[in-house]
């Protein structure tokens, strides 16, 4: 089933990451959608993630496409124009690639090539105007194609974003763009969660939660104070320092899956996208333990 | 105004160190008010140039030094002193150099600033870039701040997923510009207007450079 399908047919969904490498050896990558093959449902392949520049995500995609994993297009609005991004949507259309996720993506500052010109000639919102409109058969100048794009399109949203409002501002815009689906950054905290889930369910749009592996109290510390949007409640920091330096990791997994099976169970939103950064080998163990293979 | 900031010294002496004699030439607008091309930085730069062993033949602080025909004429009585000198160094931004580029056609010209926004001045001395000069204004449907401008990715349609406590992703000495327009649209009780509105994606072709403007009306139709 695709994951399109999957996600309309209301079957929990799971969807995992994979970052290209910087440089042709692929074989560890290659590795990791194997191991992911069968499992999720769908693959995101991230686009040059925090401006570090690696391998393209179509190229990747394309692979994972050979090895049998269904992925989906990470795109981001910072390196290509719209002239290149629509080009490289009709290049991924004619590969087989079939999801697409539209984002702004991280500014050149954050990554390895400090100097270099972002373009941001367009952005999120409008990105995904532009896949709506290849979907029906026109380019956003309003060229019409010979042949159209078939996309199933998302967006990323920040449930806990501080402040929130404009954000949710920014989801609605999204939404009507033609967004589809939603990755959500990483959640922690259900409660929360819920509250943004009971607002997000008013639009006909599916919400896969953010799911990262805490891999020890430190990095749950970072992440509250460097990651936007990102809330690592204290309660699970505790519960990561109590397990000791050796026992850190399997906690981390074992909170990951726990709140996998809550969402799951109480039906909170439509599945999740297991962000294992690294960790890829990983992701069958956390599915396992939420009893979801 | 135009922001300027005077060049390293090292870069400037680098550039023009095939020349012995120089006439200065400031600019009472942006330069002064930015310090890099008032009578004191004239003074300034004279007496550095002197310590290089440099000689200064004069200097003087142009009206408007981006005004081709006016500055042209204010420098009528600096005859003499200007035909004394290898090298006209120009302290005020790039559009004065490129006038002065037009009117000494024999002569090198060096500017001894960089150019670097058209900015507003908050305080004394403290500048702030506020437009880009893109062409077709957007402030009418952005609460009158620009994102084009204030966003360093220039993002249209609300902040991105990098906005932390209200601060940009990239840096946390600036205010999100998305989470500013929410504030003023909030106040101004536009909200409504900010969700339901979404930006296209910005027409650039008017901005291809380089662009000319004729604001006077065309001889004949004054003469009606
Ligand atoms: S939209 Fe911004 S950059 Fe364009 S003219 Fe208006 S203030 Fe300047
Ligand atoms: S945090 Fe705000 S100002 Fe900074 S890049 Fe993102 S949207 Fe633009």
């Amino acid at each position: 089933m695709s994951f399109k399908d999957a996600l309309n047919s209301g079957k929990f969904v799971v969807t995992a990451e994979v970052g290209p490498p910087k440089g042709t050896d692929i074989k560890e990558m290659i590795h990791h959608i194997e191991l992911l093959k069968g499992k999720v449902d769908a693959l995101n392949v991230t686009d040059n993630q925090s401006a570090v520049m690696r391998i393209c995500s179509m190229a990747v995609c394309k692979i994972a496409l050979e090895h049998g994993v269904e992925p989906i297009l990470q795109m981001t609005c910072r390196d290509r124009n719209r002239i290149g991004l629509q080009s490289d949507l009709l290049g991924a259309s004619i590969l087989g690639i079939k999801n697409v996720l539209c984002m702004t993506g991280d500014h050149v500052l954050a990554g390895d090539h400090k100097q270099a010109k972002p373009v941001y000639d367009v952005e999120s919102v409008q990105l995904l105007r532009i896949v709506d409109s290849l979907n029906n058969g026109k380019d956003m100048a309003g060229n019409e194609l010979k042949g159209a794009t078939d996309f199933f399109q998302g967006a990323v949203v920040t449930p806990e974003a501080n402040p929130i409002e404009p954000q949710l501002i920014k989801f609605e815009k999204k939404v009507r763009a033609g967004a589809k689906f939603f990755q959500t950054q990483a959640i922690y905290d259900i409660n929360k969660f819920k509250e943004f889930m009971s607002y997000a369910r008013k639009f006909p749009v599916k919400i896969l939660a953010g799911i990262v592996v805490l891999k020890s109290a430190g990095m749950a510390n970072f992440i509250n104070n460097n990651v936007p949007g990102i809330r690592v409640p204290q309660e699970l920091i505790d519960e990561l320092k109590a397990a000791g330096k050796e026992k850190a990791l399997d906690t981390g997994l074992n909170i990951a899956a726990r709140h996998i099976r809550q969402l799951k169970q109480e039906n909170i939103c439509d599945g999740v996208h297991i962000m294992a950064i690294g960790m890829e080998d990983k992701v069958p163990i956390i599915m396992e333990r939420a009893g979801l293979i | 105004m135009i922001i300027t900031k005077k060049k390293d010294f090292q870069e400037l002496m680098e550039n023009i160190k095939g020349y012995k004699s120089f006439f200065l030439i400031g600019c009472s607008e942006c330069a002064s008010l930015c310090g890099t091309g008032s009578q004191e930085a004239i003074d300034a730069l004279t007496e550095a140039l002197k310590a290089e062993g440099k000689e200064v033949t004069g200097g003087f602080v142009a009206k408007t030094g981006c005004q081709v025909l006016g500055t042209k004429t204010e420098l009528k009585p600096f005859k003499e002193q200007l035909d004394k000198s290898e090298c006209i160094l120009i302290m005020s931004c790039g559009a004065g150099t490129q006038a002065a580029t037009e009117i000494f056609e024999d002569k090198p010209v060096y500017p001894t600033n960089d150019s670097l926004f058209l900015g507003n001045m908050t305080r004394f001395q403290m500048f702030d870039e506020r437009c880009s000069l893109c062409g077709k204004c957007i402030l009418d449907k952005t609460g009158g701040i620009c994102p084009l401008t204030a966003c360093p990715k220039g993002i249209l349609n609300g902040p991105c997923g990098g906005c932390k406590d209200g601060k940009c992703e990239v840096s946390p000495d600036i205010k999100c510009a998305w989470v500013r327009i929410y504030e003023r649209m909030k106040r101004l009780d536009k909200l409504q207007e900010l969700c339901d509105n979404a930006l296209e994606a910005k027409d650039w072709s008017a901005s291809i450079k380089p662009r000319t403007l004729v604001a006077r009306p065309h001889k004949e139709e004054k003469k009606k």
